[in-house]
């Protein structure tokens, strides 16, 4: 059993609960195990780094301490929980002097940033620690009746600098997860762009368009579901859908899955174990 | 066949260009035409272009100036991405192709279309204008020309990356909030912005700022860095997004635009709890009335479907918040002794 310490996203535990419920379900069937760091504070979720630049760096340089505290690599299931820690292990990494800085005030609750953990998705674990072979051979049920359209988040995949696991522009990581699990995942241009989620209080309009363009596309494309790895594009996705495409005057609905939900759904598990009931957008 | 004639066969083939036309003169709607002319390896798109102009169609149009990655007049959206038509090989482009042997070609996104692949730039100069993306000197006038305006090598690496900008609108091209809303100020024109607003020269920082934080300013980015990832010239963008952003803050507090307000709700709940309190979120980001108006009928579907975030007084602080908040505190000590270095510098 490969052990990993798990970054409880805020939205995982307030607003999109069914992605921790489904990963709790399954994991072991996979032989992972993700230690909840129940000290672990918020990111700052992509703001906080203009905010306070070096609050910043420090509540996340304790986040990424915690699990160093075990020994064990940060593993996160947010896209966007994951650009902003690995944007802060990367300042930190590249700077001596903010994190002899920050280590100074973390020594006092006795934790160090050494920067030996590494801060990885749940996506990147499935492909390269688990493996898609035996991924393939854990598959109970097929998704092979599905056509799926991925859409990945910009986090999980810009800056590449930050990043660097896919290609930004043509990623295929979910593609080859989507694949193990038997599904079909379709191609189309919207599955490497935005979803809006991050505008959504501040410029709400641009945001309801942007999701209606990537809902329109996997729609015409006759997808019967999106599968996203970033809880944060589900509730645009799912959440504002209807609004979304009322607003660009649009018709129709899509289901949107999370990763571990289609994770679970190959592996045995039915929609009412994984939460899936409780999306706005009934599957 | 002798390795030579396989090695021949390697650096030359025939590559078929897909091309987007449109005359707005004559046609109803674009279409594409295919041209396939025979390549040897090492030739750019615009190379190529430029034969299909010169030996198979002349009424092909397109712009190119410097046709060395300088000028930036040949951006174009080659094989689905925006870039420099001058600096991007066709041997590359092959392997990228979604149809074996064929590349894609376009004109830019999000600008007025003219003709073929030339795209009209007057709204991006005119945000210029309307963003005063120059250095306003603070010079006086009377003693312009009589001696020189230095800045230091420490300042000028704050904005050095950004002057390397060509105003290729590739940038422009990929922006998804552009796409949707045309208003939107643009990841170019807020580069430029940054680079004239970090230079000691310039007299209207304040003023410069004021235009940037209002409707379809820096608030609206939504952090895709699609700019970053496409610009030819690999300039961080969305640090100089951030950089302006991180000024805002400084010098206008967190209260006159929902952006600013949006950032220090979270810097609030961390020192708070350590964790997001999201079910008031949008009523610190805008207020009550907005969020009545406009979430209440998501809200309703949010509470059947028992997907609501908790109340704030059932969101559990982090464990540890008590040495969490001890030690930001801290760091905010540190920070408020760099601010008092700063200034009295």
């Amino acid at each position: 059993m490969k052990r990993y310490a798990y970054y409880q996203s805020c939205i995982n535990e307030a607003m999109t609960r069914e992605v921790d419920r489904s990963i709790d379900l399954w994991q072991h069937d996979l032989g992972i195990e993700l230690v909840k760091l129940h000290e672990s504070a918020c990111c700052g979720g992509s703001n906080l780094d203009y905010v306070s630049p070096k609050q910043f760096a420090l509540v996340n340089a304790r986040n990424i301490a915690l699990a160093e505290k075990q020994g064990l690599d940060l593993i996160v299931s947010c896209n966007t929980c994951l650009m902003t820690i690995r944007t802060a292990k990367k300042k930190l990494d590249e700077s001596p002097a903010l994190r002899a800085e920050v280590n100074e005030i973390l020594r006092e609750e006795g934790l160090e940033y050494r920067g030996t953990s590494d801060v990885r998705h749940l996506l990147w674990v499935l492909i390269d620690d688990v493996g898609l072979d035996v991924i393939r051979k854990k598959v109970k049920n097929p998704l092979s009746k599905l056509r799926i359209a991925p859409f990945y988040g910009c986090h999980i995949l810009r800056p590449s600098s930050v990043l660097g696991k896919d290609n930004p522009l043509e990623p295929t990581s979910l593609d080859m997860l989507l694949d193990a699990l038997g599904a079909r995942s379709i191609p189309y241009e919207h599955k490497n762009r935005c979803c809006g989620f991050h505008t959504l209080l501040v410029a709400e309009e641009e945001s309801l368009n942007v999701a209606a363009e990537a809902l329109k596309e996997a729609m015409d494309e006759k997808a019967d579901f999106i599968v996203t790895p970033c809880p944060l594009c589900h509730t645009v996705l799912d959440g504002y859908q209807s609004k979304a495409l009322r607003h660009n005057g649009l018709k129709g609905s899509i289901p949107v899955l999370h990763l571990s939900e289609v994770v679970g759904l190959a592996l045995g598990y039915s929609e009412r174990q994984l939460g899936i009931k409780r999306h706005i957008v009934t599957a | 066949m002798s390795d030579s004639t396989i090695q021949h066969h390697e650096e030359s083939r025939d590559v078929t260009f897909r091309v987007h036309r449109f005359n707005p003169q004559v046609d109803s709607k674009p279409y594409f035409d295919d041209y396939t002319i025979k390549l040897e390896k090492g030739i750019t798109v615009l190379r190529a272009l430029n034969y299909i102009k010169e030996h198979v169609d002349p009424t092909l149009t397109f712009r190119a100036f410097c046709q060395a990655g300088i000028c930036g007049s040949c951006a174009m959206r080659i094989n689905n991405m925006s870039k420099l038509a001058c600096t991007t090989q066709v041997w590359d482009e092959l392997d990228k192709a979604r149809e074996p042997g064929v590349i894609k070609i376009e004109p830019l996104r999000n600008l007025p279309h003219i003709k073929d692949l030339v795209v009209e730039m007057d709204p991006l100069v005119g945000k210029m204008k309307k963003y005063s993306n120059w250095v306003d000197s603070k010079m006086p006038e009377s003693n312009w020309g009589k001696k020189e305006f230095l800045v230091s090598e420490e300042e000028f690496l704050t904005y050095d990356k950004a002057t390397d900008c060509i105003l290729c609108a590739s940038c422009v091209s990929e922006c998804t909030i552009l796409r949707a809303h045309k208003e939107y100020v643009s990841p170019a024109v807020l580069l430029k912005s940054y680079r004239m607003n970090a230079d000691s020269r310039d007299g209207i920082h304040d003023q410069r700022l004021a235009g940037l934080v209002q409707d379809h300013g820096v608030w609206d980015c939504t952090h895709c860095y699609r700019c970053q990832e496409t610009c030819v010239k690999n300039i961080p963008i969305m640090d100089a997004i951030h950089g302006i952003r991180e000024d805002a803050i400084e010098r206008r507090g967190t209260k006159d635009t929902s952006g600013a307000r949006h950032a220090e709700a979270f810097m609030d709940d961390i020192e708070k709890k350590g964790r997001l309190v999201e079910a008031t979120l949008p009523i610190r980001t805008n207020g009550l009335a907005w969020t009545l108006k406009n979430l209440l009928p998501m809200a309703v579907k949010m509470i059947i479907k028992r997907r609501t975030p908790p109340p704030p007084p059932l969101v559990k602080a982090s464990k540890g918040i008590q040495s969490l908040r001890k030690e930001l505190k801290e760091m905010a000590s540190h920070v408020a002794k760099d601010h008092e270095k700063k200034s009295g510098e």
